[in-house]
């Protein structure tokens, strides 16, 4: 049991480190409701939401910076960095997914960034034509010739076994415009939530129920919280997982070409943790399960314990990607989905009704 | 004077909301859910159990799901030409869309139609364009045009002196891949939100046609005509009920509808590419490219979809705003209750106390926001009544969110301003009231 002091000092700790973490910073003003909901509703963009969403932003400059040099160098080394660099990017923007809501899907960031599947044949047609693929042509082209899924495509291939020497110029030329157009949309993700941008989604959290346009009653934000942390769950386990699986068909897989579904998922699950816990990596503050170990301290432990099962159900996994789990380990693909519906349970069941009733206001 | 104004407000007070029609909150009867956030339209009916929950499900994913040019493993037959690539990208958050054309995120499309009647009273396609443009193409595709618009705006003021404005639209088109011989009409159509669709589809028919009115025998200034339509899916003659001229019959062809002229998707009920007999022709023989399993799906996941609860209604203020709602006639059209059929094989919907706001019935809404094309019955100053509940919401799930069939409104001040024809008396009633009762009238209308 850890004294309330050093508990205080704990969480100090974790605000400076975020604080110090974070060039741009993301202090976020208080907002005098000293009450726990109150405090969550600071550290939730404090210490996850702004942290989260610059940690995608500066992956994402990495990711950018990692296809010019490919370019300027086109070695297979280069090309592996790169595509490092993507899932590097990609594991923080799958982590958001845990909490999709507020500007990232008012705004279509989300669509704009992650729209699946690619238009293979649009994409192709493009690649063999002669077209402009300047930044603004790539901002023009449809959702599903941009974001995460046509860039994996050109620099993963089919199979994921691309070599430096099969990257053509034009596939060059379009990935350049790409990467910049995607990190372009995560700077305007950032902005939307940064406390020192006018009009910022930061405030309209801090301000649940005092005054904020977005959530008239406190109870509006943790609603839509808790509803985006199920709602992962099902796009998991439900979709994601499911479609291929059931069809039986690895080309209905998402991120088929750089066999990288099973990290995707995990990551989507962690980032329900995240959510719950105020917390980005490592740091945390006030959090949604300190409010409910506070009233019911056994539906914080049930909660945990199951977010922690969803989580480690992948290594059942033990490596193998999901592309050949479908076919090859049916029966552990099954657990995870289990394991994730019953965590999907728990929160559209007791957790939804904690809220609602401990929430009033 | 004074006591006759007195007793009406008595007599009117009364008739708000008699005890038999249950809780004034629950808008959508059983199907209501107690949602405020942002995806307050888009939850399925709380009735639902077991194998209609997946089909629920199987519509939901398929709604937000982007769909590719064919061939493709899956989600495939978008276009040749279309406007937009998923359902989501029009009805963001399953509410009211974007009223700009042509861009990604773009929820307004146009109606294009000759003059005239075709041989079932309704719109008479253009040679190589048909009933609706599609100002999006695949890669390599031309599309049919460009629609722009502009707005001219304009400050007015209410009786007190206060001021607001109103911006009107001008729609054109350039960049036509082939031109269009003699005049032709023009109806931009915004995209509506989803919610309560399936309780307003069960509402028995002699129930709209009894609230008709057709000569004004009540003498209220208000008429009110059903729309009849042309049923492809059924090839047969039925109520209009759904889309802004309630030229649509059925959820059903509602939605195979949108799937064909707007996403270029072809499915059993409209086998034929929107672009068949033109150049964008894709000439694959894969139609109908999404099977029968998905339509019904998505067909029913509109049906499904519950009706967020109004909030706030004992609040002195919001029951004002009412009365004053009742009082400026609003209600004459925006009807507050319909009850649905008994329906023995849909308990969910079946014999359930609604509160849309709506008649179902076409109203002449005046000059300003005619668009003068008939479509069946609905003639070019004629719209159908809105449905208002979930209208405070829209802001919140629609942030901003737009007002009216063309989205023209930013503002709910300015969609009741726009209100003209049989609602003139209604808007004159709200331009005269004190800023108080304005605000009151506003104030009721962001708890539906």
């Amino acid at each position: 049991m850890i004294s309330m002091k050093n508990r205080i000092i704990t969480l100090f700790g974790a605000v400076a480190l975020v604080a110090a973490g974070c060039s741009k910073g993301t202090k976020v003003a208080p907002n005098n409701d000293a009450t726990l909901e109150g405090q969550i509703l600071v550290d939730f963009p404090a210490n996850l939401a702004n942290p989260n969403y610059l940690d995608i932003e500066t992956k994402a400059g990495i990711m950018k910076d990692a296809i010019t040099a490919f370019i300027a160098t086109p070695t297979d080394a280069n090309l592996k960095a790169a595509q490092d660099a993507w899932k590097n990017t990609r594991a923080a923007w799958e982590s958001c997914e845990g909490y999709l809501f507020g500007p990232v899907e008012d705004f279509n960031y989300d669509p704009t960034m992650d729209t699946w599947p690619v238009n293979k044949v649009d994409l192709d047609a493009v690649l063999a034509s002669s077209s402009a693929l300047t930044v603004s042509d790539i901002d023009n082209l449809e959702f599903s010739l941009k974001g995460f899924h046509a860039i994996e495509y050109v620099i993963f291939g089919v199979g994921g076994s691309k070599k430096a020497a099969q990257v053509t110029d034009r596939e060059k030329t379009y990935l350049a415009s790409l990467t910049q157009s995607l990190y372009n949309t995560t700077k305007q993700l950032v902005n939307s939530w940064d406390p020192s941008q006018s009009g910022n989604f930061t405030v309209q959290v801090t301000t649940a129920g005092k005054g904020s346009a977005r959530f008239a009653k406190r109870v509006d934000f943790f609603k839509a919280l808790v509803g985006s942390m199920a709602d992962i769950c099902g796009e998991v386990a439900d979709s994601k997982m499911h479609d291929p699986f059931a069809a039986q068909d690895s080309t209905l897989d998402e991120s088929q070409f750089s066999h990288n579904s099973v990290t995707d998922f995990t990551n989507n699950i962690k980032g329900i943790s995240n959510a719950y816990l105020s917390s980005y990596n490592g740091a945390s503050g006030h959090s949604l399960s300190e409010l409910v170990k506070s009233k019911n301290a056994s539906l914080d432990a049930k909660l945990q314990t199951q977010m922690a099962a969803a989580v480690a159900a992948f290594s059942l996994l033990n490596g193998t990607t999901f592309e050949k789990a479908i076919y090859d380990n049916k029966d552990k693909v099954t657990q995870i989905q289990a394991a994730i519906h019953t965590l999907q349970a728990t929160l559209e069941g007791d957790l939804t009704t904690f809220v609602e009733t401990n929430i009033k206001d | 004077m004074v006591l006759a104004v007195v007793v009406l407000v008595k007599c009117q007070k009364s008739a708000v909301f008699p005890e038999e029609q249950y809780d004034d909150r629950l808008s959508g009867g059983d199907e209501t859910v107690f949602s405020a956030t942002s995806t307050a339209f888009g939850n399925m009916f709380p009735g639902l159990t077991g194998y209609d929950i997946h089909v629920h499900q199987l519509g939901d994913a398929v709604f937000g799901q982007t769909f590719v040019t064919a061939p493709a493993p899956i989600h495939n037959g978008l276009g040749t030409i279309f406007n937009n690539t998923s359902c989501t990208n029009c009805h963001h958050n399953d509410g009211i869309g974007l009223p700009t054309a042509g861009e990604l995120q773009s929820s307004l499309l146009m109606r294009i139609s000759l003059p005239g009647e075709d041989a079932h009273g309704g719109p008479v396609p253009v040679p190589s364009y048909g009933v609706q443009l599609q100002d999006k193409a695949v890669f390599g595709k031309q599309p049919e045009c460009k629609v722009n618009i502009s707005y001219d705006y304009k400050t007015y003021s209410f009786a007190d002196g206060e001021t607001y404005e109103l911006r009107s639209p001008t729609y054109t088109l350039s960049n036509l891949y082939t031109p269009i011989s003699g005049s032709y009409l023009l109806s931009p159509r915004l995209a509506p939100p989803m919610f309560g669709l399936g309780l307003l589809e069960a509402v028995p028919e002699s129930e709209i046609t009894a609230l008709q009115d057709a000569n004004d025998a009540n003498g209220d200034g208000i008429k009110g005509r059903a729309n009849y339509v042309w049923d492809g899916a059924t090839n047969s003659r039925k109520l209009g009920r759904f889309g802004w001229k309630a030229n649509t019959a059925s959820i059903l062809s509602q939605v195979a509808g949108a799937f064909n002229q707007d996403m270029g998707i072809t499915t059993s009920v409209m086998p034929v590419e929107n672009s068949f007999g033109q150049a964008q022709y894709d000439g694959l023989k894969d139609d109908p490219e999404l099977p029968d399993s998905l339509l019904n799906a998505v067909k029913f996941y509109a049906q499904t979809l519950g009706v967020p609860a109004r909030r706030n209604t004992t609040d002195a203020t919001i029951k004002r705003g009412l009365q004053l709602f009742v009082l400026a006639k609003c209600v004459n059209c925006h009807k507050q209750t319909l009850t649905t059929g008994v329906n023995i094989a849909m308990p969910a919907m079946s014999n359930q106390v609604i509160h849309p706001y709506t008649d179902m019935l076409l109203h002449d809404m005046g000059p300003g926001l005619a668009d003068n094309r008939p479509d069946f019955l609905a003639g070019g100053r004629d719209w159908r009544t809105a449905a208002l509940w979930g209208v405070g919401l829209f802001e919140i799930v629609n942030n901003p969110g737009y007002y009216l069939h063309d989205g023209r409104a930013r503002t709910l001040t300015e969609a009741i301003m726009w209100h003209g024809g049989e609602a003139s008396q209604s808007t004159a009633y709200f331009s005269n009231l004190p800023k108080s009762d304005r605000d009151a009238v506003l104030k009721f209308l962001k708890s539906l």
